[in-house]
């Protein structure tokens, strides 16, 4: 038994997303019989063309509007440990959702509709999968049926797609005809697209599972969430990030990078002997020295202090160089500024501008962020959870950013 | 990953949201527990996140249509936990007969929204702790793991705040309001179940098979219907769950007594 593999669809408005994912529920047995019910009774007796967006648009809002408002996730049954769907909103006037909902995301399904050239969506998509550092797309080409499931015209459509994802840098793991309201090329392969040689999405996504379970091996990183005092002596607790450790093993505490040796590793009712990532645990040091939230704990290396920051940010809100910005990384909080705008452009184009003073929402743009108090970071590459961050304006998060 | 660490991987996530909603508010925050199955879980994972020496409250919202048994699983149990418990009730309405009889969606609203806002007033509670999971509701799915609520106790679903990488939230609540903090919202059902397993937590026997019939989810007693089932032990649960086609809430009347009843009873406040 283990955690099903996360799957963010993605794609323009109107590509058939939630279709998608609704006729994927209904072909492995995941939906329940209330919704099967509801199926038919909104969809009339004909089984061909059966309406599945609203099994995932819960809200009023979403059903009479036809669009979805929010993200949400479902659970998807198969053989293995099954696939948790993420469905995000496709416009973009709603990016702070799909960002939110992409960011839990292992791997990618974009959906894009075959029968129009490469859409403003897709491209908007792309980029934030590329923001994100979501390695795994597979692209669906939807909507074969409409076009009679001609290969010229998937062909076509595959290019253009391939050609864009190429041009930022990322590759897709495979091109899918399929038709989500007639179930081509879901859950087996299809007779009418007889001429396509690749695996249909399911098996796909399999192919996923596989791949995505090599884990490299890392060193021990703990930020301190929060201090506890039991029986008279403090107690750091927090999440590990990654790696493993032993009682009486030696460490260093940021951001001086302190020496110290773990004394006990607590959790509820017992001491352990040793914890791995990703537990939630309690630690006492040799030294009990005093310290904080937002100091880290690690085991073997340096972790610089360090007072600028380059990376590349998505804003969500406006920031204008006069905001007051907070960074946070990790349990680390200080407050910050933008110093420097590299390079900016619009997550929803192609084009790349030089700097400009202010940024605005939808924005991507490389900068150097200047920090109050020295922040520990690591690259994005190297260790996920310490080489990623928010911007906070006020109490909200206004941009997401990545340390290449 | 065996099946242990899959369930520490849940498990690590929801501590990890305790101890964050924790340090923001300190004995502003508070853990509704109805003593159901998720309840009962969250109230262990608030135990484990704080080493067992729990500096919170719990609320339980006491409508007094509840089943008898989940009285006296609440007296056993937060008496055998140390558990600081305060009851809550909607006493003016409870005085005016309020029941499921003057209408399910009112009921709910005030014998259980209506004594959560009076228990959150008059101790001053900024944040609470739910065991909602997205998989129980379309509605429940759309939500946040930091999710605010107005001082009218709206619910802005139109409008939520960014959330990354299930690691930084919005954790502050707005003048006036509160928060809902749901450090479940990623189980599902059957992970719940093997999550009781593991841990040997109890769970109300309303849950296990006799004559064919089990509750998947309780609460009024008036509000419940059991469902048909074999499965009277734990492992029997968590083999059904694999293969049910029967939604966990299907015995829950105020779910689908209209349609979007539950959206409606939640942008007013319910849980």
């Amino acid at each position: 038994m283990e955690n099903a593999l996360k799957v963010v669809v993605t794609g323009e408005v109107d590509a058939g997303k939630s279709s998608l994912i609704g006729r994927l529920l209904y072909d492995t047995g995941s939906l329940h019989k209330g919704q099967m019910a509801e199926i038919s009774r909104v969809s009339g007796i004909n089984g061909s063309f059966l309406e599945f967006a609203y099994l995932l648009d819960g809200l009023e809002e979403e059903r009479l509007g036809q669009l979805t408002i929010d993200t949400t996730q479902i659970f998807c049954r198969n053989a293995k440990s099954g696939f948790l769907f993420i469905d995000v909103p496709g416009h973009v006037e709603l990016l702070k959702n799909m960002l939110c909902g992409s960011s839990y995301s292992q791997a990618a399904v974009l959906v894009a509709d075959v029968t129009k050239p490469l859409e403003n969506g897709s491209i908007r998509h792309i980029n934030v999968l590329k923001f994100l550092g979501i390695g795994h797309i597979v692209v669906v080409l939807n909507k074969m049926d409409i076009i009679g499931f001609n290969q010229d015209i998937f062909e076509r459509a595959k290019a253009e797609i391939s050609a864009f994802i190429d041009s930022v840098g990322m590759k897709a793991e495979c091109f899918i005809p399929l038709s989500a309201r007639q179930g081509e090329n879901l859950v087996k392969k299809s007779a009418k697209i007889f001429w396509y040689k690749g695996p249909c999405l399911i098996a796909a996504l399999n192919s996923l599972v596989r791949s995505n379970k090599k884990e490299k091996k890392r060193g021990f990183y703990f930020p301190i969430q929060d201090v506890y005092i039991r029986k008279g002596k403090p107690v750091f607790v927090g999440t590990i990030l990654s790696g493993r450790i032993k009682k009486n093993d030696r460490v260093h505490v940021s951001p001086e990078g302190k020496p110290d040796r773990i004394k006990t590793i607590r959790v509820f009712g017992k001491n352990k002997l040793s914890a791995q990532a990703p537990e939630s645990i309690g630690l006492e040091l040799a030294s009990a020295d005093g310290f904080r939230r937002g100091q880290i704990i690690y085991k073997d290396g340096q972790l610089k202090p360090s007072a600028e920051v380059s990376a590349r940010i998505l804003c969500v809100q406006p920031i204008r160089p006069e905001d007051k910005l907070f960074f946070s990384c990790a349990t680390q909080q200080t407050l910050c500024s933008i110093k420097q705008i590299n390079k900016f452009s619009s997550i929803a184009s192609t084009i790349t501008s030089a700097s400009k003073s202010g940024l605005d929402k939808a924005d991507v743009a490389e900068v150097v962020i200047a920090m109050q108090e020295p922040v520990v970071v690591k690259r994005f590459c190297q260790l996920e959870a310490l080489g990623r961050f928010v911007l906070r304006k006020g109490r909200e998060i206004c941009a997401a950013g990545i340390i290449p | 990953m065996d099946s242990s660490a899959y369930l520490d991987d849940l498990e690590s996530k929801s501590i990890n949201i305790i101890r964050e909603a924790y340090w923001q508010y300190k004995d502003k925050l508070a853990v509704l527990w109805s003593m159901g199955k998720d309840s009962t879980a969250l109230v262990h994972l608030v135990r484990k996140a704080f080493l067992g020496e729990v500096p919170v409250s719990f609320i339980h919202i006491d409508t007094t249509f509840k089943f008898k048994q989940i009285y006296a699983f609440r007296d056993k149990y937060a008496k055998d936990w140390g558990i600081n418990l305060i009851i809550a009730k909607n006493t003016a309405a409870l005085a005016e007969c309020m029941s499921p009889d003057k209408g399910r969606f009112d009921c709910c609203d005030s014998l259980k929204t209506e004594a959560l806002k009076q228990v959150i007033e008059s101790f001053g509670f900024k944040a609470l702790l739910l065991a909602i999971r997205r998989d129980e509701h379309l509605i429940r799915a759309k939500e946040r793991y930091f999710s605010q609520r107005d001082k009218e106790f709206q619910w802005d679903y139109k409008d939520q705040p960014l959330e990354m990488w299930a690691q930084y939230y919005k954790t502050e609540h707005e003048e006036g309001g509160h928060l809902r903090v749901h450090p479940m919202l990623h189980w599902r059902e059957i992970d719940i179940w093997r999550y009781i397993k593991r841990e040997k937590l109890p769970v109300i026997d309303l849950y296990f098979a006799k004559n064919n019939k089990r509750y998947r989810s309780i609460g009024c007693q008036c509000c419940c219907r059991a469902v048909e089932s074999e499965a009277n032990s734990i492992d029997k649960i968590i083999k059904e769950l694999a293969f049910t086609r029967v939604a966990e809430r299907s015995g829950r009347a105020q779910d689908k007594e209209k349609e979007y009843t539950m959206q409606k009873l939640r942008s007013l406040g319910y849980m």
